[in-house]
């Protein structure tokens, strides 16, 4: 019996692995992709169910080490000022994502060269615009277009509702004269391609329902399965490994019984984001790669950026509706995101502006900070916050550190007995100076909305979505893991596409600019097919 | 009167007495009648069906009160009800969200409170579009708010 080779092999079906496997079915190749998760069944979504908001502290809880599903593996924060966040399955985070989907700005890829830190990327704006655009209408993003802050685009479905916080926010944005502009999302604001609009459930961090948030399992999935590409569940890779002229030939990995099993391959691409990927690299040892695969440079693992994240919410008399609408997409402001020496920091941020709590969240959320008694006072208490509540999120710009890292726990191990991922973080002096900037700066915002009080909090530690730049993009072996088409220095039929190449993490949601990125490396492989390994 | 009642219900008699002086104190109905105590918004029914776990934490807590908490006048109870939650934080929050996780869901409570009952899907929320006549300053200054070229 011939042996069972498949010409590429993606490991990890979320926002990365679902659109470079999409683009790839093009070639007509024998594609397979690996997800250790589960297909999720959108019946099962919290928001079918009236106690909504505490199965989303359960079994759809954004922390996999509260989640704790078998398709999950541990991680450690205990060293890390922010815990990191995601879910494992089709899909990926996008399961539970907020769908917040800015781009990275063309600034964004010259910091170096525009304000001297850091390192630019190997890549421009204009390199990834047309990436862009086809996820934009891949995944079915609302927006609107003019937005003077970017180069021209055109996402193809009109905004989401501002609804009642938006308003309200936009006009103190307005009397201060600050930009701001309705948030693209990855949301559908109308019927589109087989799927019904958003209809404004609320709970879009513990999944879709409707099926109105663009996750990867009903946007790029259906199709690229469609267009042949194999989509194997319950199988978790251990280890990428060599032949004896250091390609990677393949991967040992767990299927659902927990049985070893070994998968040739031509191609190996990592798409398991910024802690999964070097949590694979740096455990495929061996004789040609004693510290992990395709770490020549020594910076699998390093570099590791979120984007510190407070929040600041402000209280109105008047009654806003905010437990109703998508939770994280209403509008922005990037006033604050350009670099502006005199605030006493580099670079910048951007602030989100996001829905409120529901009556769950908000009772406990008030018992926590002392503003929501129980007992006599609750009800009035309840009554005065309750949807009367606009909250700015400010998202910072999180500089690249080497002392930042994803090592492998050298005790604590997943189901399978693979070593978890250790995560070692901290905030630098500048991101901690730009969030007192943005914190001040969004109390700002609230008063001249006309709330009557405004309240603040962070840095928040629950807050690590953005998993960024632990196996960097660049042209220099020495200083990156990557070349700039996503192909590594050291294995030549390895690529990465998820957000670990990210040489910087810009201040905006990154799920747009990894797709971006995952499209615009296959696209390069199909062009060099002929000669994918020189 | 029998200690155990009948049926599945997991507390004592003892111990539901209890819990409903508790739950009338931490949730109490409004002055006006409008808004219901969370004794009356069916906790035992809740408690089977969507919290049968929470149970050994429930007894734990209720340990916390002599027999006589349900006799004492309001603000005794209510100083009670502040040093179990000094003493034990956790414990204390983990009970707070049960009660509250029943509270509003209760469809009299969500009535009040403007939510619409049962699930939030199928029927979603009406929100206004906004009105983007407000984007006019933004893009009046558009010079002023433009994007830096590399």
């Amino acid at each position: 019996m011939a042996e069972d080779i498949v010409d590429v092999l993606i490991i990890g079906a979320g926002a990365s692995g679902a659109a470079v496997s999409w683009s790839l079915a093009d070639t007509r190749m024998r594609i397979v992709c690996f997800e250790q998760g589960d297909w999720t069944n959108p019946a099962d979504y919290p928001s079918t169910a009236s106690n909504w908001e505490s199965q989303a502290y359960g079994p759809y809880h954004i922390d996999p080490n509260v989640r704790g599903r078998d398709t999950d593996y541990p991680i450690n924060n205990d060293d890390s000022a922010v815990t990191v966040v995601n879910f494992n399955g089709v899909g990926g985070s996008t399961i539970l994502y907020g769908a917040h989907f800015p781009r990275l700005h063309p600034s964004d890829f010259r910091v170096r060269t525009l304000d001297g830190v850091a390192d630019d990327w190997p890549i421009d704006y204009d390199t990834l615009q047309p990436y862009f655009a086809t996820n934009d209408r891949m995944m079915g993003v609302s927006g609107l277009a003019g937005d003077p802050m970017y180069p021209a685009k055109q996402p193809p479905l009109p905004p989401l509702p501002m609804g009642l916080v938006g308003e309200t926010v936009a006009r103190g944005f307005n009397k201060l004269g600050w930009h701001w502009w309705p948030s693209d999302s990855a949301i559908i604001s109308q019927p589109y391609q087989g799927r019904d609009k958003c209809v404004n459930l609320g709970p879009c961090l513990s999944g879709c329902a409707q099926g109105g948030k663009s996750s990867t399992d009903i946007t790029y999935w259906p199709e690229a399965i469609r267009r042949g590409v194999e989509l194997r569940t319950r199988c978790r890779v251990r280890e990428v490994t060599v032949n004896e002229h250091g390609f990677a030939n393949g991967v040992v990995y767990y299927n659902a019984a927990g049985e070893e099993c070994f998968q040739r391959a031509e191609v190996v691409v990592m798409a398991c984001n910024g802690v999964g990927t070097p949590r694979i690299l740096l455990n495929s040892k061996s004789t040609q790669f004693p510290d992990g695969l395709a770490n020549g440079s020594g910076l699998v693992g390093k570099n590791l950026m979120f984007h510190p994240i407070a929040f600041v919410q402000g209280l109105f008399d008047e009654r806003l509706d905010s437990h109703k609408g998508p939770q994280a997409c209403c509008i922005l402001s990037k006033q604050f995101y350009e670099t502006d020496q005199s605030r006493g920091f580099v670079r910048g941020y951007n602030m989100q502006i996001a829905r409120g709590a529901g009556p769950l969240g908000t009772a406990m959320g008030g018992f926590v900070s002392g503003t929501i008694p129980w007992g006599h006072g609750h009800h009035e208490a309840f009554r005065q916050r309750f949807d009367h509540v606009a909250s700015i999120g400010i998202v910072c710009e999180d500089l690249p550190e080497e002392r930042n890292t994803v090592t492998l726990d050298p005790t604590r191990v997943d189901s399978n007995g693979i070593p978890a991922p250790k995560i070692t973080y901290r905030y630098s002096d500048n991101s901690l100076r730009m969030m007192e900037h943005g914190q001040a700066r969004a109390t700002e915002a609230l008063q001249a909305a006309g709330a009557r009080s405004v309240t603040s909090s962070g840095p928040m530690r629950m807050s690590g979505w953005h998993l960024l730049g632990t196996a960097r993009a660049g042209n220099d072996p020495q200083r990156s893991v990557v070349n700039h088409w996503g192909r590594s220095h050291d294995v030549k039929n390895l690529f990465i596409v998820d957000g670990s190449v990210f040489v910087t993490g810009g201040g905006v949601n990154p799920a747009s600019t990894i797709q971006a990125w995952a499209l615009y490396v296959a696209d390069t492989m199909k062009k060099n097919l002929a000669n994918l390994f020189d | 009167m029998p200690e155990i009642i009948s049926t599945d219900y997991p507390l004592t008699r003892s111990q539901q007495v209890l819990l409903a002086a508790l739950l009338d104190t931490l949730v109490p109905a409004s002055d006006d009648g409008v808004m219901p105590s969370a004794t009356d918004v069916g906790f035992d029914a809740y408690l089977l069906a969507q919290a049968e776990e929470f149970v050994p934490l429930l007894v734990s807590a209720l340990q916390r009160f002599e027999p006589s908490f349900v006799d004492l006048p309001l603000t005794d109870r209510c100083e009670r009800v502040r040093e179990f939650s000094a003493n034990d934080p956790a414990l204390f929050q983990a009970l707070l969200t049960r009660v509250y996780d029943c509270y509003y869901q209760n469809d009299r409570v969500r009535v009040q409170i403007g939510v619409a009952t049962g699930a939030p899907f199928p029927q979603g929320n009406q929100v206004p579009p906004g009105d983007l006549s407000l984007l006019d300053p933004v893009i009046e200054h558009r010079a002023r708010h433009v994007y830096r070229k590399p």
